[in-house]
């Protein structure tokens, strides 16, 4: 039935999308206000993976909200621990070794880059580009393998504890972390010249869900969301961190602001986060990996750091137990998600999925 | 596309990208986190494990006679974190690289590993007492002149009589009886 001829009570009409779907990473729900293929309006209804974990976090000591923080999502499983140790040791005014501070920088990159590459693979398999999809994922593999390897698990890398980190490599490790990390690099400049160049993506990722610079200001828009439509925000590069300062890395940005410029932001980062390791793996000094402990006095202390979906920023409260009073953290998503309805405004129902994956949402570490 | 066409027959000439598992078996790293173990011979029953464990997964009890303790891992309870490899004072937590954890229903609250540690007797008193690992005890008394061999097999009362009396030999104030 063409839109012309179709009853009037059949041109507007509300669509659910979620809380699943084969095209959503996890679980949220859409409702779209729709005027015949044009989405008119979104309401977005969260809460369908709260855990209650803030509460629990205030249930377990220190050392158990490490991992509990560990679990709050998996792509970003590494930040969430590393934000919150930060925070811990901002309190207690403990002062990480050399060592320890790149170790924990080297687990956050490889993190990113698996991240990054998970996201850009499931854009092409929303566009329908599945043997695409499928090259993606087989590149990430790579890093999976670089993980398990060195960590000994595929998503959950246990590399950060109170105080510094729970690993280490030697030389054999280094050598292996560093000719794989060459051999993704390859693949992924491939992956690049193949988004940037590839027709069938230009013509279903250009001009869609676009965001301004100005939108960007108005919603507090951060990480790769950010940086897509042109503003080079990025904590490690104005708040450096551990050991950040010490490492050359450029702030990747495109000016389009569209699906596409943010599927090249991460493509880009992929690259840069590669280049970050390969330093990393040479220049790492060798010494003590963790600082002695002390005791966690009564206060309140805060970390932020740059997740691979932008800001997350840890809040602890502590009355001198061992059991944090309040933990609290807000993730890079919480934000993003609010330029969904910017970015899905007039666009077609066909594009939902692809913008939703767009903003790379992690809804477990929204709503915990 | 002309791109991709280049990648995909790369791809196909290489063949499959999995393994064949179940019929071969698959590469299992050597640093992969698996099933927790104990050595029982290492483990002084300090209770670090069992304080940064996140999931509540180990738990240490004496036994009713006192004559030892028993040490529960239970795998389903387990996040596999390593804190508890971690922060052993004397390495006796180890991961071993076993990921086969499949087990049948009925086995759900069974799924454990239970190592039991007995007390050694106080030399003196006989009071129970769980021996200091011998490498633990000779990095404490790398630097003392003193005789570990014997020290170790005291309780914690005793070694602080046997150390008065060797204080009081030493500066002829008199022994407090042993």
């Amino acid at each position: 039935m063409s839109e012309t001829t179709a009853p009037a009570a059949l041109k507007h009409f509300t669509l659910p999308i979620g809380p699943l779907h084969v095209a959503l990473e996890e679980p949220m729900y859409f409702k779209l206000d729709l005027d015949g293929e044009r989405v008119r309006g979104v309401d977005i209804t969260a809460g369908h993976v709260h855990r209650g974990m803030e509460a629990l976090a205030s249930r377990r000591n220190f050392f158990q909200n490490v991992v509990l923080t560990e679990r709050v999502c998996s792509l970003c499983s590494n930040s969430h621990p590393f934000t919150y140790c930060m925070a811990v040791e901002n309190l207690a005014g403990i002062e990480i070794p050399l060592r320890g501070q790149y170790l924990r920088v080297m687990a956050e990159e490889i993190k990113r880059i698996a991240s990054h590459l998970f996201n850009v693979a499931i854009m092409a398999h929303v566009i329908g580009y599945k043997s695409l999809f499928m090259h993606g994922m087989q590149v990430r593999e790579i890093v999976q393998d670089i993980k398990e390897t060195i960590f000994g698990n595929r998503m959950d890398l246990a590399a950060i504890c109170l105080g510094g980190v729970k690993y280490d490599i030697d030389s054999n490790l280094l050598e292996y972390a560093d000719s794989n990390l060459r051999r993704t690099a390859a693949h992924v400049q491939e992956l690049i010249d193949i988004y940037r160049s590839d027709t069938f993506i230009g013509k279903r990722t250009r001009g869609v869900g676009v965001i301004t610079p100005e939108d960007v200001f108005r919603l507090g828009l951060v990480g790769p969301v950010a940086r897509s439509a042109g503003v080079p925000m990025d904590v490690r590069r104005d708040a450096p961190y551990a050991v950040y300062g010490n490492l050359e890395f450029s702030v990747i940005t495109e000016r389009g602001g569209d699906v596409h410029s943010r599927a090249m932001v991460r493509l880009r980062e992929v690259a840069e986060s590669i280049g970050i390791v390969l330093q990393i793996l040479r220049c790492m000094p060798e010494g003590e990996r963790n600082a002695r402990l002390s005791a966690i006095p009564a206060g309140e202390a805060v970390a932020r750091t740059e997740a691979p979906r932008g800001e997350l920023f840890y809040y602890v409260r502590a009355d001198g137990s061992d059991v944090p009073l309040r933990l609290k953290w807000r993730v890079p998503s919480y934000l993003n998600w609010e330029a969904l309805a910017v970015m899905m405004k007039d666009c077609a129902v066909a594009d939902v999925t692809l913008i939703v994956n767009s903003i790379d949402p992690c809804i477990s570490c929204t709503e915990r | 596309m002309p791109l991709f066409l280049k990648i995909l027959a790369r791809n196909l000439l290489q063949g499959p990208a999995t393994e064949p598992f179940p019929y071969q078996e698959a590469t299992t790293p050597q640093r992969l986190r698996g099933r927790v173990e104990l050595n029982a011979d290492l483990c002084v029953g300090c209770g670090i494990c069992r304080h940064v464990c996140p999931g509540g997964a180990i738990r240490i009890e004496p036994d009713a006679e006192r004559a030892g303790y028993s040490f529960s891992i239970w795998h389903n309870t387990c996040a596999l974190c390593a804190s508890c490899r971690h922060f052993c004072p004397t390495g006796a937590i180890s991961l071993s690289t076993d990921w086969h954890s499949a087990h049948r229903q009925t086995e759900k609250y069974s799924h454990a590993a239970h190592y039991y540690v007995p007390y050694l007797r106080c030399a003196d008193c006989g009071a129970p007492l769980r021996l200091l690992p011998p490498a633990l005890a000779a990095r404490l008394y790398a630097h003392s002149p003193v005789d570990m061999a014997r020290i170790i097999k005291l309780c914690p009362n005793c070694r602080q009589i046997a150390a008065a009396s060797r204080e009081g030999e030493r500066y002829g104030t008199g022994g407090t009886g042993k």
